[in-house]
């Protein structure tokens, strides 16, 4: 039995952790090669038209998979943390999935609800080990290690770096898109080569994220996103780095709001300049190049600014 | 402390209610125009969806017009209408307007928050909690007799026999219902409603079809947006079932009155193709084309609006629920930029296509090879 599992969107998340979990249940587990060209033309022709690049993406993915696994592993991640939800797109993924293409193998979906502290939801990864033909022993062990697994995976992995003067340049984007070079069209890399550096948000401190995203007026619910706006408001609010570059694609719903509270936001605390990259299928190489290389200009001709000078315009400006 | 609202379907109606009630002077929002789109659209985010372009600018033309209190609803996700409020004062403070914004979350994010959301408008001095209860209660009862006045005029409006008269017996019996205020009043009203839609002379020889509608609650339920379908159809002589009511949606319980089907027995029916709640109406959508499909409709048109995102699952879901029950799903975008014509044409297109299905049907049934 090979478990397929499909190289974009939250595998870039939680993939180690799926992975473990197949590798303790002694099953093969197939991965879809690296985002190409090929891969993304695919998506764009089967999935639905009006939906983000990333799930265009993650169809071409599952598409690749048709031939070379005997079921498709897609769990449904219902929240990322406690008092939180994923967008709408990670609820019915499954489904979409399943209404992708007519001879697709059968799809497994078990929940994952990282919010829920009962973890109802390891009843779906236990039937799903039953499933796959493992004895109940080996599916217990193996499902403990996947919570152990997320546990390890949720502990602060953020390193902050001293600001030792170089050009930073803060990039805010979904996992899926920024660590993906073919759909980033390799930013990060780029961004290194105009002698910038690149912090991610993954290189923030959660704990930090956590404090600075629950002093906005209005709760954000989507999980990642209030991540992401911490992070931003944490880089803005400690001036950690000189610029930042929201990286969206095109018909993210969360993006959208978040992208607009974000701005708003720097914009009153008068904060670092930020700017929105909006990435999609027909995104070139030329394009991007040419906005990274205005950005990083801009930011070398601005002299660089203190913690302390930003807190007190902040002050003026509120 | 003037206070306006957004617009929807039968919203003004239930606000002017509310007002009364509570002695809240209110501010009419004005009808949507071109003007209206114009200004959300230029003021809200690009990729934001329509219903939240549409509010801005009532919310600046309501602000306009001398408004300083603006009520909104909230919510938590995972549907981004939860978090229109903050963005829009947002956008609104940074156009300079000065305004209080009042959110008014379901109780079901938090009670605590609902209750300070409603004492925010109705203030403790003009309402105990007893009768704030007992007010909302005969407000809850007559949001469902407006929208049972729609679900009629949609019902009867294909088999009318003299044009217009479906559309004379709706404005009474509004007129009717929006006099009414206690308990009493309002279920005699609601009699009075049924008495002059019975009274509407039907044209029993005229063959009709059935349609239903689902998608997203602001552009089914504003005719501004999608081009007052309802009537549109019924003009051609099609019944029509909508799946989404304001009195649905706020009635506790998710017993759905007006629809006539629980949020489970939708959920049931989706469960096929869709398994899980993906926010804002996309499970209804889908569990509501599964019923129409099951009893028989000729076709089921979806609106949603351009980028929504249950909605989007949905209609990636639909495609699969039209094949395997073999019922026509028609999918209309709908953004700011949508003309009527376009949506006109595949409208005729569509009612064709279910005439002749239909007919091919009745030829079968008949024992006739579909190829004579």
């Amino acid at each position: 039995m090979r478990v397929g599992i499909p190289r974009a969107l939250l595998f870039h998340h939680y993939g180690d952790c799926w992975l473990s979990f197949l590798e303790a249940l002694g099953v093969e587990a197939v991965l879809s090669g690296p985002t190409s060209s090929d891969i993304v033309n695919a998506g764009v022709i089967h999935a639905d038209n009006e939906t983000c690049l990333p799930v265009k993406v993650f169809s071409g993915h599952l598409l690749e998979l048709k031939d070379n696994a005997d079921v498709i592993l897609v769990p449904r991640v219902i929240s990322q943390g406690y008092g939180t939800c994923s967008c709408p797109k990670f609820l019915g993924l499954p489904d979409m999935a399943r209404a992708l293409a007519p001879d697709l193998p059968p799809v497994l979906s078990p929940a994952m609800d990282l919010g829920d502290r009962r973890f109802l939801w390891l009843r779906d990864w236990y039937k799903v080990g039953r499933a796959l033909g493992c004895g109940r022993l080996a599916t217990a062990v193996a499902v403990r290690g996947l919570v152990e697994s997320l546990k390890a995976h949720d502990v602060e992995t953020g390193c902050e770096s001293e600001n030792d003067g170089a050009l930073s340049v803060g990039v805010a984007g979904h996992f899926y898109n920024v660590n993906d070079p073919h759909v980033s069209l390799r930013m990060l890399e780029r961004l290194q080569g105009m002698g910038a550096r690149a912090l991610t948000i993954e290189q923030s401190s959660e704990r930090e994220a956590r404090r600075q995203a629950a002093s906005l007026p209005r709760k954000v619910y989507w999980g990642f996103e209030r991540r992401l706006a911490g992070a931003v408001l944490h880089w803005s609010r400690t001036a950690s780095v000189s610029g930042i570059i929201f990286l969206t694609s095109f018909a993210c719903g969360p993006g959208s709001f978040i992208g607009a509270l974000l701005e708003d936001e720097l914009s009153r605390e008068g904060s670092v300049p930020f700017m929105t990259i909006t990435l999609d299928e027909h995104s070139a190489e030329a394009g991007l190049v040419t906005r990274l290389e205005a950005f990083t200009d801009m930011l070398r001709r601005v002299p660089a600014r203190k913690p302390a000078s930003a807190a007190l315009e902040r002050g003026a400006v509120l | 402390m003037k206070v306006s609202t957004p617009r929807m379907g039968n919203l003004p109606f239930i606000v002017e209610d509310l007002a009364h009630r509570f002695d809240i002077d209110y501010i009419e929002p004005p009808v949507f125009s071109e003007e209206t789109v114009r200004i959300g659209a230029s003021l809200a985010p690009e990729f934001a969806c329509l219903p939240l372009k549409a509010v801005v600018g009532t919310f600046v033309q309501a602000l306009e017009a001398g408004a300083d209190t603006l009520l909104m609803g909230g919510g938590s996700g995972p549907c981004r209408f939860g978090y229109y409020a903050e963005l829009q004062r947002r956008i609104l403070e940074k156009e300079g307007y000065r305004f209080n914004l009042i959110v008014l979350d379901p109780p079901s994010t938090s009670l605590k928050a609902a209750y300070s959301g409603l004492r925010g408008i109705v203030g403790p001095d003009v309402a105990r909690l007893g009768t704030l209860v007992r007010e909302l209660k005969r407000a809850l009862a007559k949001v469902v007799v407006f929208d049972e006045i729609e679900k009629w005029v949609l019902a009867l409006k294909g088999r009318e026999a003299e044009e217009g008269s479906v559309a004379r017996a709706a404005e009474e019996a509004r007129q009717v219902t929006s006099a009414a205020f206690t308990g009493k009043e309002i279920r005699r009203a609601r009699r009075e409603a049924q008495l002059l839609f019975e009274e509407v002379p039907l044209d029993d020889n005229r063959q009709h079809m059935r349609f239903g509608l689902v998608g997203e609650i602001f552009v089914v339920l504003e005719p501004y947006f999608n081009f007052d379908i309802g009537n549109w159809l019924g003009k051609r002589g099609v019944v029509v079932e909508r799946c989404v009511h304001i009195a649905d949606t706020v009635y506790p319980g998710g017993r759905n009155p007006i629809f006539g089907y629980s949020d489970r027995q939708v959920a049931r029916a989706a469960s096929p193709y869709l398994t899980h709640e993906v926010g804002g109406d996309g499970l209804l959508s889908v569990g509501a084309t599964a019923i129409f499909a099951s009893r028989g409709f000729d076709a089921v048109i979806h609106f949603l609006p351009f980028t929504c995102m249950p909605e989007v699952i949905a209609k990636s879901v639909l495609f699969r629920v039209s094949e395997e029950m073999g019922i026509p799903v028609l999918s209309l975008t709908i953004d700011e930029q949508t003309g009527r014509a376009g949506i006109e044409t595949r409208m005729e297109a569509l009612l064709d296509l279910a005439r002749s299905r239909r007919r091919r049907a009745c030829r079968e049934v008949a024992g006739l090879s579909v190829a004579t």
